[in-house]
């Protein structure tokens, strides 16, 4: 039936999670990388704890079967936090030097607060990442709407997501025919920033004038009327939740009871 | 002319609510477009300016806000920014209440605020949570400047500073472009579309 090619089936378990829950286990982590940050080791005090805790995050990508796909969204976040890495460790300067190597000095204030940031970015940024590419797009805009938001501010939501194709879809074509005029699309900066107007002013314009007719289209569909909605997409809890929930609470208690007791001792 | 009665809820009229997924993408397909053309700029809240401009101040910073929370999903990296965007959005939108885009040296004031809370509210983001760099092409300047003593703050606001100037120009002179274009017929069915009607051809 049509309506069950809308449906979704997963089979792996961990992919297969309620979004909350998915959430809830991010927010942990996330706590989780703050606590573990300020555990200082050897004499530099660097956060070293939080590269072991990092590789929860592949190995938790690898086994929602979404290797390939974590791998390819992970790559600009490991860019930047490669960067940070570098320019914090060889530029922020301190008076213990760490490792020298000709004119290039790594210092131990910059080493620290570079590792500090670098891999507290690779931590949150790359469990969103996990979230992200095992939960689709309508999936999270369900749990949005049944956990409470409005159905317009998830229109809005899926919609923008939507949005983002087409109009770069069109904004393509545009280029290509204003290149086609003789819309010059290379040579100096200014000749560069020059063609960035008659690529995107049509864009707007026709995007501005065709919602006029998506407002008729919504209103005509009722739209706009109180009362129940129906959805054509349902989403179900897969019956691991408590189990996962489970397990990530007990490691964060672990996390944090672990961190008092260095307070304490 | 009967003054306009603002609130929240006016605000997110049927037609408020279709423009903000195009101002979304449009932020999207901008920076996409400057990235492609190898600009150094981000050009990234052309959709955030013009949403402001049209809808005011609490559309403009929904769409904002959700720029940024809808390319974070590709790149989590822009989560970090999400207030510079909303702050945008809503600086945009009480300057348009405020008719501040009627003549061209209101224009040039506004375009002035807009880079300074830009550049003020990026900064602080900038250094604290990616240490100074961000992955751009401004980025390397900014190294360079901190490799040659300069402090990372000021290594920052130098860099950045200049780029968000022009970024700025660019994206309100854009605004501008397509605010001319849009009909009188159109532009009346926004919450400050009233604003850039001429008025010699309103009265007849």
């Amino acid at each position: 039936m049509w309506r069950e090619k809308l449906q979704l089936h997963k089979s792996n378990p961990i992919a297969a999670l309620y979004p909350s829950c998915k959430f809830l286990i991010l927010c942990l982590y996330a706590a989780c990388s703050f606590v573990l940050g300020t555990i200082g080791v050897g004499e530099g005090g660097y956060p070293l704890f939080l590269i072991p805790w990092f590789f929860i995050v592949p190995i938790l990508s690898a086994a929602s079967g979404v290797w390939k796909r974590f791998l390819r969204a992970f790559r600009a976040v490991l860019f930047i936090a490669g960067l940070i890495l570098v320019v914090q460790s060889l530029l922020i300067p301190s008076e213990v030097v760490v490792w020298q190597l000709g004119f290039l000095r790594i210092y131990q204030a910059g080493l620290k607060s570079g590792l500090s940031l670098s891999f507290s970015i690779m931590n949150i940024a790359g469990m969103f990442v996990w979230m992200f590419q095992t939960t689709e797009n309508k999936e999270f805009t369900r749990a949005l709407e049944d956990s409470g938001m409005n159905y317009k501010a998830a229109y809005v939501f899926i919609s923008s997501l939507q949005m983002i194709d087409v109009l770069g879809k069109n904004s393509r074509t545009i280029m290509n025919a204003q290149r086609a005029r003789g819309v010059e699309t290379e040579g100096n900066m200014i000749v560069r920033a020059k063609a960035f107007f008659p690529s995107l002013v049509p864009l707007i314009v026709g995007a501005i004038t065709s919602s006029e007719e998506r407002v008729l289209t919504l209103e005509s569909k009722g739209f706009d009327v109180n009362g129940p909605k129906t959805h054509l997409f349902e989403l179900k809890k897969s019956g691991n939740e408590p189990l996962a929930t489970g397990i990530a609470v007990a490691v964060a208690v672990v996390v944090i009871a672990g961190r008092i007791v260095l307070w304490v001792l | 002319m009967k003054e306009k009665k603002h609130s929240i809820k006016s605000d997110f009229s049927m037609l408020a609510i279709l423009i903000i997924p195009i101002a979304a993408a449009v932020n999207f397909v901008g920076g996409q477009l400057a990235s492609l053309l190898k600009l150094p700029m981000y050009l990234d809240t052309i959709g955030t300016i013009f949403a402001g401009m049209l809808c005011g101040p609490w559309v403009g910073a929904v769409a904002g806000g959700l720029t940024n929370v809808v390319t974070g999903i590709a790149n989590p990296v822009n989560f970090a920014f999400i207030p510079v965007n909303v702050l945008a959005g809503l600086v945009t939108g009480f300057l348009a209440r405020g008719k501040m885009f009627g003549t061209w040296w209101k224009w040039l004031i506004s375009m002035v605020i807009m880079a300074f809370v830009s550049i003020a509210s990026a900064a602080p983001i900038v250094v604290l949570v990616y240490g100074g760099v961000t992955g751009s092409g401004t980025s390397l300047i900014t190294a360079a400047a901190m490799a040659a003593g300069a402090n990372i703050w000021a290594a920052v606001i130098g860099t950045e500073g200049i780029w968000t100037v022009v970024d700025r120009i660019i994206s309100f002179l854009i605004g501008y472009l397509v605010i001319r274009v849009i009909p009188a017929r159109t532009l009346v069915k926004f919450g400050c579309g009233e604003n850039y009607i001429k008025k010699t051809t309103a009265g007849k």
